[in-house]
C-alpha cells in the first residue's frame, strides 16, 4: 500500500510538472486559452465527482452553482470594490452556503428523484439569472469583469492581464491541484470511506447507524464550493459574464466528463475535463454530430465502461505488467 | 371573472399536452422503473416526422400522426432493446444517465435531420369561437379532444386487454409475473411502444399548437417529470390530473403574477411537492 | 520508384501551364464572419453570413480590393457563435489566433457581440457589427468597433412619436423585456408617448423560447388598451400576433421585430397579420430603398433560393465599408490604419441600406455608429409595405450616445 502511495505521489508531481511546462511547449495563445479553460473544468469535474462518484448521487446542478459563484464574485468585485483575490476565496464559500440551503431539503429524496430536483434547481437558477436583469444584466450580460490585480513577489511583478496569460494559467493550475488534493484527502479519509459505502448500498449504511444525510450534505456542499471556485475563476478570466454557460446543457457536459474519465477516481475527472474541453476542437464537426457523439459516448460508456476510462486504463496497465515476469513484486495477487 | 375563465381555458390546452407527455413517462417509470428523460426529444422527433408527412406527402394532420405513431413505437422499442435493457439490472442511476445520453443523441439527430429553425405544423383548424367574451381557438379544442382520446385509449388498453394485464402484473411484482409465465422482455417492448406512440402524438400536437425547435423537447420532458411528481409517480390518474393542474397553474401564474417567471412556477411546484409531499397528489408510496 | 518520375514531370508541366492564369500580384485577404449560424439567433445571423459571402463574391468578380500596390481577393471564413457569449469569445479567438484574421464582420446578436467588444480593443483587428442592437456596444467608444445598424432606442423614440400621432393613448407593451436593447427601445418609446399625453398601461414579458403568450395577452386584454406594442425576436413575436387574434384582441398592433414575410407566414396566416405595423430602421423593403436594394434582393434570391431578411444588408454593407476603407488606407495589414479610414469614410455607393450622413459627410459618427433612417412598415395583403418615414434626429442621438460614455 505504501509503495502504491509513493508511486502515486511521484506520478502526480510529474503530471503537475508537465502541466506547468505545456504552455512553453505549445506557445499558441489559443491553446493556452483552451488549457486554462480545461483546468477550470478540472475544478468543476472534481466537485461533481464528489457527489456523483463518491456518494453516487448524480447532481444536474453543478453548472448552476458555477453560475452562482461567477455572479457573486463579479457583482461583489464590480459593485462593492472587493478585490478579486478575496473573492476567489469568498465566492466559493458563499456558493457553499447557498448549497446548504438548497441541499438540506433535497437530499431527503433519493436516486433519480434527487437528480430531477437538482435539474429543476439548475433551471430555476438559469431563469433567475436571465430574468433578474437589473442585477445580473440578463442575457446581455456584464462586460469588463476585472482580472485579479497584479502581485509583486520579491521584486517581480506578476500581471494577470491579457489573453492567454501564463500567470493566470498558473493560477488555474493551482486551483486544479488544490481541488484534486482536497478530493484526495476526502477520499482517503474516514469520511470518504463512508461516502463510498453509501454509494454501494445506502440502506445498508443507514442500517449500520450512519447518518447518511450528513455525509451527503457534506459532499453536496463541498462540490458546490468547488463549482463556485470554478465560476469565480471563469468570470474573472473571460472578462464577460452572462448566464449562457450555466445552463442544464453544461451540467450534462460535466456529468459526461466525470463518467468518461471515471467516476470515483481522482484522475478520472482530470481526464474527463480535458477531454471534454478539447474534444470539440479535435472533432471540428457541425453541432449536430457533436451532440450525437457525446450522447453515444455517454450511452456506450455507461453500458460497457461504467467505471470510466481511467479505471479501464488502470486495469489494462495492470494486465500489461502482469504479463511481464521480471516485474515480480507487482503481480496482482490479492485486491489492492 | 371573464379573464379568470379565459386563463383557465388557455391553460387546459397546454395542460392536456403535459398530460400526454406525462402519460408516456409514467408508463415507463411506473412499470419499468426507468426515468426515461429522452422522451421529450423522442416526442420532438415524432412531431418533426408528422410535419414531414403532412408537407411532403400531403397527408392530413391526423393521417400524418397516425402514420408517425407506429414509427415512433418502433423507435421506442429499439431504444429499449439497445440502450436500456443492458442496464436493466444495474443501479437505477445508470438508466438515467443513459436517458441523458439518449437525449443528446436524439437532439443531435433532430438537428441533423430537420435543421435548427422552428417548425410549425399547419392545420386546417383556424377558427376562433367567441363564447360571450371568452375566446376559444378551434385548434386548442382539437388538441384537448385528441389528448383525451389517446389517454382513454391507453387506459382501456391497460385495463381491459390481456396484454394490459401482463403489463400491470409486471408493474406490481416483476418476479411473480415471471413465475406466472409473463414474458418480461415482451412487456418492456410493449410499454416502450405505447410510451413512444403517445410521445409522437404529443410532439405533433406541440408542433401544431406551438413550435418544434431544438431544446423544446427537453423542457417538455422536465415539465413531464414535474407532472409525474405532482400527480404521483406511476399513477395514471395522477398524470392526468397533474398535467391539467400544471397547465392551468402556469397560465394563472403568468396571467396574475408575473409572466417573466412563468417557467419557474413549474419547477418550484416540483421542488415543493418533492420535499413536502413526495408521493404526489394521487400516488401510492 | 520508376513511376514517380513521369508523374513529377507531368505535375511540373501542368503547373507551368497554369502559371500565366494566376495573377502573380493577387493576394488573399481572409476576413472572418462571426455570427449565430445555428440556434435562436440564426434567423438574424445566417442571412448576414450569406450576405457577406455574396458581397465578397461580387467584389472578387469585379477585380478585388486594391490596397496600394497589392490586389487582394477576399476569402470569407464563417464561425458560429450560436448567439452565445462564451462561444463568441472562443470563436473570435480562433479567428484571430488560429486563422490570422484582422477583419471581423457579422455580429447579429447583442449578448455575444458585447462579449467580443469587451476584449477587442486590445486586439489588432477591426470589428464591424451588424444586427446587434444593444446600445452599449458603440456607447463605449471603442476605437476599432463600428456598427452599421442603429441602436434600438434611436428607433424607439421615433416609433413613440408615430404611435402617439396615430391616436393611441393607452398602449400595452409585450416584449422580450429581459433583453437590454428591447427595454431601451420601449423606454425611448415611452418617453415620446408621454410627451404626447399617452401612457404605457402594461409591460408583459416573454422569452426567446416562449411560444404560448396567451396568459400575457389575456391579461392585457383585460386592461382594455387602445394599441399593443410587440418588441422581440421574430419567432415568438409571430405567435403573439397570432394569439392576439385568437383571443379577440382587436386593437392596432405595432411591433419592432424585423422579420421577413416568410418567417412570419410559417406561424401566422396573412389574414391574421393584416394591418400589423413594424416600426424599425428602414431596412430592406424593396419599395423603401433604391435600385441597389432591388439588385441585392434579386441577387440574394438567386444565390440562396430564399428572400433576404430585412436586416441582412447590414452585413452586406460592412464588406463594402471594409473594401473602401482598405483602399483609402492603402493597406490591408495595418488594422489601426484601416480603422482610422473607416472613421472618416463617406457612405459607400454600393451600400444597400439608406444611411444618414454624420458630420463631415462621414458614415460613422464619433462613436463608430452609423444611422439608417427609420420607417413605418405595414403588413398589407401578405407583404410588408413601406408607408412612411419616421422622422429621427441622428445628430441629437449621436450627442446623447457620446454623453453616456463612461
Amino acid at each position: 500500500m505504501k509503495q502504491l502511495m509513493s508511486h502515486r505521489w511521484m506520478l502526480s508531481v510529474a503530471v503537475v510538472a508537465v502541466a506547468l511546462a505545456l504552455p512553453h511547449l505549445f506557445k499558441s495563445p489559443y491553446y493556452i486559452h483552451l488549457m486554462t479553460l480545461a483546468l477550470i473544468w478540472v475544478v468543476l469535474a472534481q466537485g461533481q465527482n464528489l457527489t456523483q462518484g463518491f456518494v453516487g448521487y448524480v447532481s444536474i446542478a453543478q453548472a448552476g452553482f458555477m453560475g452562482i459563484g461567477a455572479y457573486i464574485s463579479t457583482l461583489l468585485t464590480m459593485k462593492l470594490g472587493v478585490s478579486v483575490w478575496a473573492m476567489l476565496v469568498i465566492a466559493p464559500l458563499l456558493t457553499g452556503v447557498m448549497a446548504i440551503v438548497a441541499g438540506y431539503p433535497s437530499l431527503r429524496v433519493k436516486g433519480h428523484y434527487f437528480s430531477i430536483v437538482t435539474l429543476a434547481y439548475n433551471m430555476v437558477i438559469f431563469i433567475v439569472l436571465m430574468t433578474f436583469s437589473a442585477l445580473t444584466g440578463g442575457e446581455a450580460g456584464i462586460p469588463d469583469v476585472p482580472r485579479p490585480s497584479e502581485l509583486t513577489i520579491g521584486g517581480h511583478v506578476f500581471s494577470f492581464e491579457g489573453r492567454s496569460n501564463l500567470n493566470f494559467y498558473a493560477l488555474a493550475l493551482s486551483a486544479a491541484v488544490l481541488a484534486t488534493t482536497c478530493c484526495a484527502f476526502v477520499l482517503h479519509s474516514r469520511v470518504g470511506r463512508v461516502m463510498l459505502a453509501i454509494r454501494q448500498n445506502e440502506d445498508l449504511a443507514e442500517a449500520m447507524g450512519v447518518v447518511t444525510s450528513r455525509y451527503k450534505l457534506f459532499a453536496f456542499v463541498m462540490s458546490s464550493i468547488l463549482a463556485g471556485l470554478a465560476g469565480s475563476l471563469y468570470a474573472h478570466y473571460i472578462g464577460f459574464l452572462n448566464p449562457e454557460p450555466f445552463g442544464v446543457d453544461q451540467s450534462l457536459n460535466i456529468i459526461l466528463a466525470v463518467i468518461l474519465g471515471g467516476s470515483g477516481t481522482l484522475s478520472g475527472p482530470i481526464v474527463g475535463a480535458v477531454s471534454v474541453t478539447f474534444l470539440p476542437e479535435l472533432l471540428r464537426f457541425a453541432d449536430s454530430f457533436r451532440l450525437i457523439t457525446y450522447g453515444l459516448i455517454l450511452v456506450v460508456a455507461t453500458i460497457f465502461l461504467p467505471k470510466g476510462l481511467v479505471p479501464l486504463m488502470a486495469t489494462l496497465w495492470r494486465r500489461l505488467r502482469a504479463s511481464q515476469p521480471m516485474v515480480a513484486e507487482h503481480k496482482p495477487t490479492s485486491k489492492a | 371573472m371573464n379573464e379568470l375563465l379565459q386563463q383557465i381555458l388557455n391553460g387546459l390546452a397546454i395542460g392536456s399536452v403535459y398530460t400526454l407527455v406525462a402519460l408516456g413517462l409514467t408508463v415507463v417509470f411506473g412499470i419499468l422503473g426507468i426515468a426515461h428523460f429522452a422522451h421529450g426529444s423522442l416526442a420532438m422527433f415524432g412531431g418533426y416526422l408528422t410535419f414531414v408527412f403532412s408537407t411532403s406527402m400531403g397527408l392530413s394532420f391526423f393521417a400524418s400522426i397516425a402514420l408517425a405513431m407506429p414509427v415512433g413505437a418502433v423507435m421506442g422499442m429499439l431504444i429499449e432493446r439497445l440502450a436500456y435493457r443492458p442496464v436493466r439490472d444495474a443501479p437505477h442511476i445508470n438508466a438515467f444517465i443513459i436517458a441523458l445520453g439518449l437525449t443528446m443523441m436524439l437532439e443531435g439527430g433532430n438537428l441533423l435531420l430537420f435543421g435548427a429553425d422552428q417548425v410549425i405544423i399547419q392545420t386546417p383548424y383556424q377558427q376562433v369561437f367567441d363564447f360571450g367574451g371568452i375566446f376559444v381557438a378551434q385548434l386548442r379544442l382539437v388538441v384537448i379532444v385528441t389528448a383525451v382520446s389517446l389517454v382513454a385509449a391507453v387506459t382501456w388498453l391497460l385495463l381491459k386487454t390481456k396484454t394490459g394485464k401482463s403489463v400491470r402484473a409486471v408493474a406490481q411484482n416483476r418476479h411473480a409475473a415471471v413465475l406466472m409465465g409473463v414474458n418480461v422482455n415482451f412487456v418492456s417492448s410493449v410499454v416502450f411502444a405505447i410510451s413512444s406512440a403517445l410521445g409522437v402524438a404529443a410532439g405533433a400536437l406541440i408542433g401544431a399548437l406551438l413550435a418544434l425547435a431544438p431544446g423544446v423537447g427537453e423542457s417538455f420532458a422536465v415539465k413531464g417529470f414535474a407532472v409525474l411528481i405532482l400527480g404521483g409517480l406511476g399513477s395514471l390518474p395522477g398524470a392526468i390530473l397533474g398535467g391539467l393542474v400544471l397547465g392551468v397553474s402556469e397560465s394563472l401564474a403568468a396571467g396574475f403574477l408575473s409572466s417573466a417567471y412563468k417557467d419557474v412556477i413549474s419547477f418550484l411546484i416540483m421542488i415543493l411537492v418533492l420535499l413536502v409531499m413526495p408521493q404526489g397528489l394521487m400516488g401510492k408510496k | 520508384m520508376k513511376l514517380k518520375t513521369p508523374l513529377t514531370w507531368a505535375a511540373l508541366a501542368l503547373s507551368a501551364a497554369l502559371m500565366p492564369v494566376a495573377h502573380a500580384a493577387d493576394e488573399v485577404l481572409v476576413i472572418g464572419v462571426n455570427d449565430a449560424l445555428t440556434g435562436g439567433g440564426a434567423v438574424y445571423g445566417l442571412p448576414q453570413a450569406n450576405a457577406v459571402q455574396m458581397a465578397a463574391d461580387e467584389i472578387n468578380a469585379a477585380g478585388g480590393i486594391k490596397a496600394g500596390a497589392i490586389n487582394y481577393k477576399l476569402k470569407v471564413i464563417t464561425s458560429d457563435d450560436k448567439a452565445n457569449p462564451t462561444e463568441a469569445t472562443n470563436s473570435v479567438r480562433k479567428l484571430i489566433d488560429r486563422d490570422n484574421v484582422k477583419y471581423l464582420l457579422g455580429f447579429c446578436c447583442s449578448g455575444s457581440t458585447s462579449a467580443v467588444a469587451s476584449f477587442i480593443a486590445k486586439e489588432d483587428a477591426v470589428m464591424l457589427v451588424g444586427n446587434a442592437a444593444e446600445r452599449a456596444i458603440t456607447a463605449q467608444g471603442i476605437p476599432n468597433v463600428f456598427r452599421t445598424r442603429p441602436p434600438a432606442d434611436f428607433t424607439g423614440a421615433a416609433a413613440g412619436t408615430f404611435v402617439a400621432q396615430k391616436g393611441a393613448r393607452n398602449v400595452a407593451v409585450i416584449g422580450a423585456l429581459e433583453v437590454g436593447f428591447y427595454t431601451q427601445y420601449v423606454d425611448a418609446f415611452e418617453k415620446e408617448l408621454n410627451k404626447a399625453g399617452g401612457k404605457i398601461i402594461a409591460k408583459e414579458a416573454f422569452g426567446l423560447r416562449d411560444r404560448d403568450m396567451t396568459p400575457q395577452l389575456t391579461k392585457i386584454r383585460g386592461l382594455k388598451p387602445d394599441a399593443i406594442l410587440v418588441v422581440g425576436y421574430v419567432e415568438p413575436a409571430a405567435f403573439v400576433y397570432r394569439q392576439a387574434v385568437e383571443l379577440g384582441l382587436n386593437v392596432p398592433r405595432y411591433g419592432f421585430t424585423s422579420g421577413s414575410e416568410e418567417q412570419f407566414l410559417k406561424v401566422v396566416t396573412s389574414a391574421q397579420m393584416e394591418g400589423v405595423w413594424d416600426l424599425r430602421p428602414t431596412e430592406l423593403t424593396v419599395e423603401a430603398l433604391g435600385p441597389q436594394a432591388k439588385a441585392y434582393d434579386a441577387n440574394y434570391r438567386k444565390k440562396f433560393n430564399q428572400s433576404p431578411t430585412p436586416s441582412s444588408p447590414y452585413a452586406y454593407d460592412q464588406v463594402y465599408v471594409l473594401k473602401n476603407a482598405i483602399e483609402r488606407a492603402g493597406s490591408a495589414n495595418d488594422a489601426k490604419k484601416v480603422a482610422d479610414a473607416v472613421r472618416t469614410l463617406p457612405i459607400p455607393k454600393e451600400a444597400v441600406m439608406k444611411y444618414i450622413a454624420n458630420d463631415g459627410n462621414a458614415m460613422f459618427d464619433q462613436n463608430g455608429q452609423a444611422y439608417t433612417s427609420n420607417g413605418a412598415f405595414q403588413w398589407q395583403k401578405g407583404k410588408w409595405v413601406f408607408v412612411s418615414e419616421l422622422p429621427s434626429d441622428n445628430k441629437a442621438y449621436s450627442q446623447f450616445l457620446r454623453s453616456i460614455r463612461k
